[in-house]
């Protein structure tokens, strides 16, 4: 869960928003592209490919974090720290692509937004905070550890905080006449803090360990892939500095402890304290009226304003009310004055409320995750099993759906551009529709199409309907409690209003959700993946990124069995319970494994590649032709798209 | 007189400090099949990658047809496409050799490198797969192959562009008995002299049938030369370069007693 709320899906941003940061990303990628191409040359497709495969086998990785959890990393810090900040930019926006297009984790029309976030922010901060840190360090120095642990944390962090301020700004541009938001419903008072609250905790963690573990790990076995992201490191005899290495490497681990669970549970609780605090101080946002605001006439008038002129209650919501005096009451004869005022008892309310959300969301989550698995007899499995196990998943994930396009069915029969584009046309018309039953009648084509390609309604259900119900249920939750709006229920006991406007844009975000990704799993289940690829080539993409995606995707399953074999022998050896730091090292250990295999790798692939008459531009053979036929079926796609758009609008 | 198809002088090369070739010479002459043979390490596929002007020596001097290979000769284009269309290599790892997405992309990726027009590249690449009967899984991804199915369109990938020279490293480690039979009468085929053929192995059961002769390498350098047959009765030579070792078993119901020597097959 830790690692989708980086991968923002299909419905969570509006379609402007989507094509501004496509957009945004652009120019980086097309830098990237140039200085890339003129730093390694030739070598440039083998080495993005392989790089871009490896990180898409990291991003697999459970990694053990303090406190009993584990955790999933991006691995922009580590991929900025070997490859430098470019190539870095490429290779994680290829693995993000694909993840997207391949295995339904982060939407399609929100590719651009995922790497503008992750794969450009990510790598561009880490970069920076990795040589601002490491400084002129010696290649086998501790610091360069603590570097590359800062540089993942805050790469990480950043990129969390862009998703955050692009939630934020959802409620604020995007609404329908009612006032509900159409896409992320938070505005940034509420999107930032519960944003940050669990990368600054869990998943930040995730990035640091992989990052700083990596470098240790290369300065032990192969410090000279540490030399093209510091250039200013003294230079010193390969071997000494191998053995001086290896001992600073063994003390940094030693000396280094991560947060135990406790502090890490008040830092938790310190998040929770502040963030109630941001919110009072920047005072009254769309979303965050305080009782107060409700009866005085001027806030009166913002508020309709902000609301699209829909009149907010003649009364301020009587649960916002209540609690606030619940907690000032009980204090009132003997608290100094400050505490029995207004502020404090929403400060308070406000951490209650935060605190039953988060909760509830848990609960929630921890309820519907064990929904489809409710058979069978569980029991508490080591991360090692877990990773070998999630790296199996994958690779089964993405047999079966090979197998799957190739049966007969009617979206398999489709030629692929037409499926592309009509596919691609519907999610877009999924994402920019404003109207619920338009929508609703969007899903119910795309079961209709399911049902005609003999897609099982049952792996839909377990695979994409529970599983994005589990995740975008769980975020849409809160909104209809914290739109503002008419109140058409209240919860018993708490009397939190449950908003008309709150249960739109519930609605929209969990149907948006359902849609786009049950749209994206149709396409997934019944292309294969090289004519996928020719269809991409048909639309003008780049030849080199045709390349790199098709080698990617080839060397992605060579990585998920060597890391799934590296791991199954693993378990295989373990007798007993490892303690957390050796579990960290241990899965920092088989990342440098399958980075030096990476690099060797893709010396060889280009070596072969050279040897059959490759001279560092690719070509490709375009074999498709667009039959009368496939322009029809292209335009009834495209027609139900454009048509549901019109209608929703 | 036959003319030299590679002609390798005094070459030296080295990965990060350590040497690989040490002052290694030798010829190979067109039409002919050489084995190189030595344990691993030896320094085999590092020549092969020399010889496939992949890396170049950093001592000495490697000439291709009269031709010295050099980096800034295969700047040149022209030189390049007719060398590559002329020499091919076989990867001993099959996973490094095998990047594209599907086995007709595999084998199309040569000649379109090549520029051959399209039609041409379909015919080709359809001729290559019926011969080297693979035909069924052209649409089929990478890691969905076999070992031996990706040692064949390895193999098959190379043979696209119908290269005079073929250079292969292993080309039947780690297979099982059958696909390595396919292989071996693949390589007897070329006995005729159409071919050259340079085959890395550390494989002595095959060697008379896949080789006119041999090369044993031991330390980056060449150890010995002959026939095969001269080679395996080279008892001292081999165990020198390490492809055998001196062992104890029991013959019929013989005493155990420590000898050295080659198992062979006559007749075969």
């Amino acid at each position: 869960m830790l690692r989708e709320t980086m991968h923002i899906p299909d419905g969570y941003l509006s379609p402007s928003t989507c094509v501004s940061l496509a957009a945004a990303a652009a120019p980086f990628w097309y830098v990237a592209l140039k200085r890339v191409k003129s730093a390694f040359d030739a070598r440039l497709i083998p080495l993005i490919s392989l790089f871009a495969a490896f990180s898409f086998v990291i991003m697999m990785f459970n990694l053990p974090l303090p406190g009993g959890t584990t955790g999933h990393a991006v691995g922009m810090g580590v991929a900025s720290i070997v490859l430098g900040p470019w190539a870095s930019i490429l290779a994680i926006s290829i693995a993000l692509t694909i993840q997207a297009v391949f295995f339904g984790d982060g939407g399609i029309t929100a590719i651009g937004a995922n790497c503008f976030n992750m794969a450009i922010a990510g790598s561009l901060v880490g970069y920076a905070t990795y040589r601002l840190v490491a400084w002129r360090a010696g290649l086998g120095s501790a610091r360069r550890v603590v570097a590359a642990g800062l540089a993942g944390y805050t790469a990480i962090n950043v990129a969390a905080l862009c998703a955050a301020i692009e939630f934020g700004i959802q409620p604020l541009l995007f609404h329908d006449a009612s006032g509900a938001p159409l896409y992320a419903p938070y505005p940034l008072r509420i999107a930032i803090p519960a944003m940050m609250l669990g990368h600054l905790t869990l998943a930040g963690l995730a990035e640091l360990v992989i990052s700083s573990g990596m470098v240790a790990y290369l300065q032990r076995t192969d410090p000279g892939l540490l030399r093209l992201t510091a250039p200013d490191a003294p230079v010193s005899d390969d071997r000494s500095l191998t053995v001086a290495a290896r001992t600073v490497a063994a003390r940094t681990v030693a000396v280094r402890q991560m947060p135990t669970a406790r502090k890490l549970w008040l830092a938790l609780a310190a998040l929770l304290i502040l963030t109630p605090l941001g919110i009072l101080a920047v005072g009254s946002a769309w979303g965050e009226w305080s009782a107060r605001d409700f009866s005085d006439p001027q806030m009166r008038r913002e508020i309709a304003a902000a609301s699209r002129n829909h009149a907010p209650p003649p009364a301020a919501p009587r649960g916002l009310e209540r609690l606030s005096s619940i907690w000032t009451a009980p204090l009132s004869r003997y608290a100094p004055s400050f505490i029995r005022g207004a502020a404090f008892g929403y400060l308070v309310s406000a951490m209650v409320g935060v605190g039953v959300i988060i909760v509830l969301a848990l609960l929630l989550n921890w309820v519907l995750a064990r929904l489809p698995a409710a058979a069978g007899r569980r029991r508490r499995k080591s991360f090692v099993e877990k990773t070998a196990r999630g790296l199996l998943e994958a690779t089964g994930h993405a047999l079966f759906a090979e197998d799957m396009a190739a049966t007969s069915g009617f979206l398999q029969r489709l030629d692929p551009r037409v499926k592309l584009a009509g596919i691609g046309a519907l999610i877009v018309a999924a994402v920019a529709v404003h109207r619920l039953w338009v929508l609703a009648g969007i899903l119910a084509l795309g079961i209709v199409l399911a049902v005609v390609s003999h897609i099982p309604i049952r792996l839909l259900t377990a695979r994409v309907w529970l599983a994005v119900l589990a995740f975008t249920g769980v975020i849409a939750l809160p909104a209809v409690f914290l739109t503002p709006g008419a109140p058409v229920w209240r919860l018993p006991l708490l009397e939190w209003p449950v908003t008309q406007q709150g249960l739109r844009s519930a609605g929209f975000l969990i149907l948006r959700a359902e849609t786009a990704a049950t749209l994206a799993m149709l396409l997934i289940l019944t292309t294969l993946w090289t004519r996928l690829l020719r269809a991409v080539r048909y639309f003008r993409a780049p030849v080199v990124v045709v390349a790199i995606l098709g080698m990617t995707y080839r060397y992605m399953f060579l990585f998920l069995a060597t890391a799934r074999d590296m791991f199954e022998s693993r378990e295989s050896r373990i007798v007993g319970v490892l303690q957390p730091g050796d579990r960290r090292r241990l899965a920092a250990a088989s990342a440098g494994v399958l980075l030096g295999k990476t690099l060797q790798v893709s010396g060889e692939v280009h070596m072969a590649m050279q040897a059959r008459g490759f001279r560092g531009e690719i070509r490709l053979l375009d074999e498709l032709q667009m039959r009368p036929n496939d322009w029809l079926r292209l335009a009834a796609f495209v027609g139900a798209a454009t048509l549901a758009v019109w209608l929703g609008r | 007189m036959t003319e030299l198809a590679f002609d390798v002088r005094e070459v030296s090369y080295r990965y990060n400090q350590v040497a690989a070739l040490n002052g290694l010479s030798m010829q190979v002459k067109r039409g002919e099949r050489v084995a190189l043979l030595g344990a691993n390490g030896s320094g085999k596929s590092t020549l092969l990658r020399l010889l496939a002007g992949l890396c170049f020596p950093e001592h000495g001097e490697i000439t291709f047809l009269g031709e010295s290979l050099t980096e800034q000769r295969l700047q040149d284009e022209e030189f390049f496409f007719g060398f590559r269309r002329r020499v091919g290599l076989v990867f001993q790892n099959a996973d490094v050799q095998l990047f594209s997405p599907s086995v007709f992309d595999e084998l199309a990726f040569g000649p379109l490198q090549l520029r051959w027009p399209a039609p041409k590249i379909r015919e080709r690449v359809g001729e290559v797969l019926r011969a080297m009967d693979i035909a069924h899984l052209q649409d089929r991804a990478p890691h969905r192959l076999s070992g031996g199915e990706k040692k064949r369109v390895a193999l098959a990938s190379v043979l696209v562009l119908d290269p005079e020279v073929l250079l292969l490293d292993e080309p039947s480690g780690a297979l099982d008995p059958s696909s390595q039979a396919r292989i071996v009468d693949f390589l007897v085929s070329c006995a005729n002299g159409s071919k050259t053929v340079i085959i890395a192995t550390h494989d002595l059961d095959t060697l008379e049938d896949i080789a006119d002769r041999c090369y044993v390498f031991a330390n980056g350098r060449v150890a010995g030369e002959g026939t095969p047959l001269e080679i395996l009765h080279n008892v001292e030579l081999l165990e020198r370069a390490k492809l055998i070792r001196p062992h104890a078993h029991v013959h019929g119901e013989g005493v155990v007693q420590p000898h050295p020597h080659v198992h062979r097959h006559e007749g075969s």
